[in-house]
């Protein structure tokens, strides 16, 4: 059994009998007595979200989660659509599940889908992973001299990004996808 | 791009005239309390004896001097102990506002390890006292800086203007989630009965303050202070930590904080004078950290002492750092920070 420190973004625990995904948490010290963490946690059976207030130290049931070796497909209204290459068995995953690393998602990408019970609930995928630019206004003589050191770009993903005024459209760079901070160029 | 806050401040304008209006700000208290004839102190902030609250946890340390000797040492978690020695003192009206750090906590919205907080404290008054220096203060503040006492935090509009709500804790928990928390007060079991029909789940060792906890922090406070800042007073006498306990109704003390916009910005007390009940408190707060698996201090003896001498009087202790992000309508501590700590350590 897992304490209150399982309870992070996008985690899988036991609430209630009942598998939920953490939406939101946040710490809280009243000052005296005991800490706590406040939650709002998403039942991915029936998609209701319900808040708990935790106590910091108490025991927190994790889920089991079996790892997939799969390909990325595509991703519409209904969600993120995965495929495993051995079998050719098609797993989908809804956008609120997948969460923030949808964004990191390119076409044909190898993602390790977590299963509980068989039922897909999330992607792994690398914690460095490279993107090309595909929009960056060019950096304009006299932007260092103002103390301007970053601009933002679009990746092919679509996401936009903070990065040095040296990256150009085209250029590979690496994301850390656990920040979505620019890393360095590929 | 994770650039600290001393690079941010060359192109991030807006970063820049927030930490200016920070300046302004604490200038601004400094004025506000003269002008109502406080004495400004200075009390240390590495003491040999720390505050003994359960769950803070001081930072350690060591004073050594030039011929070997060697002392425990500890940075403050508040200047309490030391306000109230001068208020036996004599000093009648006093404030500080002082660095004060706490260890083991999350690095969030609200929290940075040290951070600045003002203490006041009048003699001969109660805390109703403190409630009307602290919305003056607040509607003064904005007034001065944000033109006005109507303000916007992080999209939601709150008149900080004087007087604010007020609202018993009972009353809390009567209008948010139709509990009768005065009926809770020596009858745990009911309380655990209460959390459950509304879906919350009491754990074994919870204590009342667990499970007061558990339904405020879900229910309650996320909804003070919407309009206007609320102040919540009279909290159950589990709860009183320094403050007196009402005579006209022993189950409650008289402490208050004040929300606004869901922050909490206060923590205020018609101040303990009874010496051995105050020993009797810390002692309790000992034995709790002990049981939390903290390490205890000796009991501060001199502060015992000053707690006996004390004239009746009444305290607060407000967060400087959430006030100016009130002020600011700045969603986290680290924007009203030259330094947060995540840019020192890099974490």
């Amino acid at each position: 059994m897992a304490d209150t420190t399982a309870i992070k973004k996008d985690a899988f625990i036991m609430f209630k009998g009942a598998v939920h995904q953490v939406a939101d948490f946040q710490h809280v010290n009243p000052g005296k007595g005991s800490a706590f963490v406040r939650s709002r946690l998403r039942n991915v059976q029936t998609g209701k979200v319900i808040e708990n207030t935790f106590k910091v130290g108490e025991s927190v049931e994790t889920v089991d989660l079996d790892r997939t070796n799969m390909q990325y497909l595509y991703s519409d209204d209904t969600g993120f659509h995965f495929m495993d290459n051995n079998t050719y068995e098609q797993s989908d995953i809804s956008a609120e599940l997948v969460g923030d690393k949808g964004q990191y998602l390119t076409e044909g990408q190898e993602v390790i889908v977590m299963m509980h019970d068989g039922r897909p609930l999330t992607v792994d995928i690398p914690k460095k992973l490279k993107f090309k630019v595909v929009e960056a206004m060019p950096a304009v003589k006299g932007d260092s001299a103002q103390g301007r050191v970053t601009k933002e770009v679009t990746l092919e993903t679509g996401m936009k990004i903070q990065v040095p005024l040296f990256v150009e459209e085209g250029t590979i760079i690496v994301v850390n996808t656990e920040t979505g901070d620019y890393v360095e160029r590929a | 791009m994770n650039l600290p806050n001393w690079k941010r401040l060359a192109s991030d304008e807006a970063l820049r005239k927030r930490l200016e209006s920070r300046s302004e700000i604490v200038f601004g208290i400094r004025e506000f309390f003269r002008g109502r004839g406080f004495l400004e102190v200075e009390t240390p902030t590495v003491v040999a004896l720390p505050g003994m609250e359960p769950n803070l946890e001081p930072l350690q340390t060591e004073v050594t001097r030039n011929d070997g000797a060697r002392f425990a040492a500890h940075l403050i978690t508040s200047p309490e102990y030391a306000c109230k020695k001068l208020l036996a003192a004599g000093f009648r009206r006093i404030f500080e506002i002082t660095r004060c750090y706490r260890n083991g906590e999350p690095w969030d919205g609200g929290h940075n390890p040290e951070f600045t907080m003002i203490e006041w404290y009048r003699a001969a008054a109660d805390y109703t006292a403190i409630m009307a220096d602290t919305e003056e203060l607040v509607a003064e503040l904005a007034q001065r800086f944000r033109g006005g006492t109507k303000i916007a935090y992080q999209g939601r509009d709150i008149d900080v203007a004087a007087p604010w709500d007020r609202l018993t804790v009972a009353e809390a928990f009567e209008r948010f989630v139709g509990i009768d928390l005065t009926a809770m007060i020596d009858d745990p079991e009911r309380f655990r009965q209460a959390l459950t029909e509304r879906g919350l789940e009491a754990g074994d060792g919870d204590t009342f303050d667990d499970m007061f906890f558990r339904v405020f922090l879900r229910d309650i406070e996320p909804r003070l202070g919407e309009k206007k800042p609320v102040i919540l007073y009279e909290y159950p006498r589990q709860m009183a930590s320094l403050a007196r306990i009402k005579v006209a109704d022993p189950r409650f003390a008289e402490r208050f904080e004040a929300y606004a916009c869901g922050l909490e910005l206060c923590n205020a007390f018609s101040e303990l004078t009874d010496a051995s009940e105050q020993a009797r408190r810390l002692e309790e707060e000992a034995a709790e950290r002990v049981r939390l698996g903290r390490h205890a201090y000796p009991i501060d003896r001199q502060f015992i002492e000053a707690v006996g001498m004390m004239p009746e009087a009444a305290g607060i202790a407000l967060g400087v750092d959430r006030l100016v992000m009130l002020l600011t309508d700045t969603p986290t501590i680290k924007d009203v920070l030259f330094f947060p700590a995540n840019d020192i350590f890099n974490g």
